[in-house]
């Protein structure tokens, strides 16, 4: 589009000139001249199993592509600290060395998740400053346990909490989080 | 972040898209009552879901909802004279009943003119009145659902009230808005401290001391309940409870005894919707403070270009910007109005959204969910014919609510009954 051949009267409150409109501005033409990032910063994401159930839904995200992210089980509470074991690849690493160049913490819970987990990894989140999420797999029938007893266990401990009725859903919303 | 597959898949709703089909499921609002407001009135163009359409009220009260454009010489039905029970075509005569059906065709010979007329029906749709909204129904017509029964539609006149505007953006990401509660203590802030419908609330102080709140999501039947909480008084939590139903409507949480409020959001086209904004109150009328309010653009609702639904603050006048009313701090965006705060963001992302380049945050978990679900539910109805949720009435009975619980409770749990519709009882609120 050419400019206009006048130049431009001074803007009043609503006197847009025509280059700098939302009119103009807003259209889909001018959305393609949107700049573009793909070397954007990588997230740098832990995602954290809080137990049997959900390390196979961890585990099974482990296979898949992604950015930044790192998928692990939590083992036990260790003085000051956690011990993790990486889902699927083997090893482990402590929950503060994981945390160390983390971003975001997303804990998946399940049948069987340990409630002193989910407060370990909170509060190493909350005091690092690092973004905690909490996905609520559904409770197979008569594993024990219920929905909402997790989601009060992870309420305190996580910043954003998700009920998911299909833990098929849960690579997506990692997806969508660019995990 | 959204695969640009997927992101065409949710939001192109023209005939024969996926997520087109899915629209076509439901009663969905057309236009408002007040538009066809007597027998015999001009007709209204009408686009929904990219299909040209022309509604009109014949001289029996009955509704009508149909192609544009006479099946003749595809001239434009807007210019046609509604008489006589039909719209008749000001070119040539050519007359439609409410149902489409070609009644007339003067130029044609007595003996043949019934055997032609009878060949000769436009595509139309049911239009029904409910509450201040005439609905429509535009899919397979041996499936058609039970008639709507939103509580903003089904309580009495005098309790309800009803606008529309223009939104100049596709539908997905003005819904989405509608279910982004992060954004409310910044854009909005303004709204709480001097709107008429918001002011004086006990809940206001919550919202304006903590600016960090978390959030809880949680699947319902009919899509999502989005839980927003707030620390309150010692041991307690502020919870701000929003209720999407599929497709696309949401309801936002009271605050004190003010009307309940939300939105439908339509779409016109893939690059223009329709907002519905209803405001009601469960129990009582509605003052005539309240309502002059509405009129006036407070509240959720906003001020008309005179004569039309197009928002007097658009896109051709920046939306009004002030920038000395944003220094001020009187409004966070320099833009006057909820409604219009909301409007103009979301039209600066152009008219869809490239979600390919967006950066989702944990707390974008509501819109990341109703994504999902849109998405599970087009398939589901495309591979299997699945009905998709929000098509069955009991899901339209919620209601939002605004609570303080124990930080112990579950909102789910605790506000069950709270987040139904209980015809008579007064809304949850603080």
């Amino acid at each position: 589009m050419s400019a206009p051949a006048t130049r431009a009267q001074p803007a009043g409150p609503h006197q847009p000139t025509l280059l700098a409109s939302c009119a103009l501005a807003t259209t889909a033409a001018e959305a393609s001249y949107r700049i573009s990032y793909p070397e954007f910063a990588r997230r740098s994401s832990r995602v954290i199993a809080l137990g049997a159930e959900s390390e196979r839904s961890v585990r099974a995200m482990g296979g898949r592509l992604w950015g930044g992210g790192h998928f692990l089980v939590f083992e036990s509470a260790v003085p000051g600290d956690a011990l993790l074991r990486y889902a699927g690849a083997g090893g482990t690493a402590l929950l503060s060395e994981e945390l160390a160049d983390a971003d975001t913490v997303v804990m998946v819970a399940s049948a069987g998740a340990n409630p002193e987990a989910a407060s370990v990894i909170g509060d190493a989140a909350a005091a690092r400053g690092i973004m905690s999420a909490g996905l609520v797999l559904p409770v197979p029938p008569g594993s024990g346990g219920s929905v909402n007893e997790l989601v009060s266990a992870l309420r305190p401990n996580a910043m954003v909490l998700v009920v998911l009725r299909d833990a098929a859903d849960v690579p997506e919303v990692l997806s969508a989080l660019r995990v | 972040m959204l695969k640009q597959e997927i992101n065409d898949l949710l939001t192109q709703t023209g005939p024969g898209t996926p997520m087109g089909d899915l629209f076509r499921q439901y009663w969905t609002p057309a236009l408002l009552a007040e538009e066809l407001p007597e027998d015999d009135c001009p007709p209204v163009r009408v686009k929904l879901l990219s299909e040209r359409l022309i509604a009109f009220r014949d001289t029996e009260g009955r509704y009508g909802l149909m192609d544009e454009f006479c099946a003749h010489r595809g001239v434009s039905l807007w210019f046609g004279r509604n008489e006589e029970s039909g719209l008749r075509c000001s070119y040539h005569g050519w007359k439609y009943d409410v149902n489409g059906q070609c009644v007339e065709i003067p130029s044609e010979p007595d003996e043949r003119h019934s055997s032609l007329c009878a060949k000769i029906k436009l595509k139309s749709y049911p239009l029904v009145k409910i509450g201040d909204v005439l609905w429509t129904y535009m899919g397979d017509p041996k499936t058609t659902p039970d008639l709507p029964q939103w509580e903003f539609a089904r309580v009495p006149a005098e309790h309800s009230y009803t606008s529309k505007r223009w939104q100049e953006c596709n539908w997905l990401q003005a819904l989405e808005g509608g279910i982004d509660s992060s954004h409310v203590s910044w854009l909005h802030s303004d709204g709480l401290r001097d709107d008429p419908l918001f002011r004086g609330a006990q809940g206001n102080k919550y919202n304006l001391t903590d600016r960090k709140p978390f959030f809880e999501v949680v699947e319902s039947d009919g899509g999502l309940f989005i839980g927003v909480r707030r620390n309150a008084e010692d041991g307690h939590f502020y919870w701000r409870i929003t209720p999407w139903v599929m497709p696309s409507f949401t309801m936002i949480p009271p605050r004190g005894d003010h009307p309940i409020h939300g939105h439908f959001w339509i779409p016109i086209d893939d690059e223009n919707c329709w907002v519905f904004t209803y405001d009601y109150h469960p129990v009582r009328p509605l003052s005539a403070a309240e309502v002059q309010a509405m009129q006036d653009g407070k509240g959720v609702h906003n001020e008309f270009v005179p004569g039309t639904y197009r928002p007097l603050q658009n896109k051709d006048n920046d939306y009004m910007m002030d920038r000395a009313a944003q220094k001020r701090g009187d409004t966070y965006s320099g833009v006057k109005g909820i409604s219009m705060q909301d409007a103009s963001l979301q039209e600066s992302m152009g008219p869809i959204v490239d979600r390919t380049k967006e950066r989702l945050v944990s707390t974008d978990s509501g819109i990341i969910m109703a994504r999902r679900k849109l998405w599970r539910a087009v398939e589901a109805l495309r591979d299997d014919g699945v009905t998709p949720p929000g098509v069955d009435v009991t899901h339209q009975a919620v209601r939002s609510a605004a609570v303080v619980l124990p930080k112990d409770q579950s909102f789910a749990e605790a506000c069950a009954e709270a987040l139904r519709v209980r015809p008579g009882e007064k809304h949850a609120s603080v």
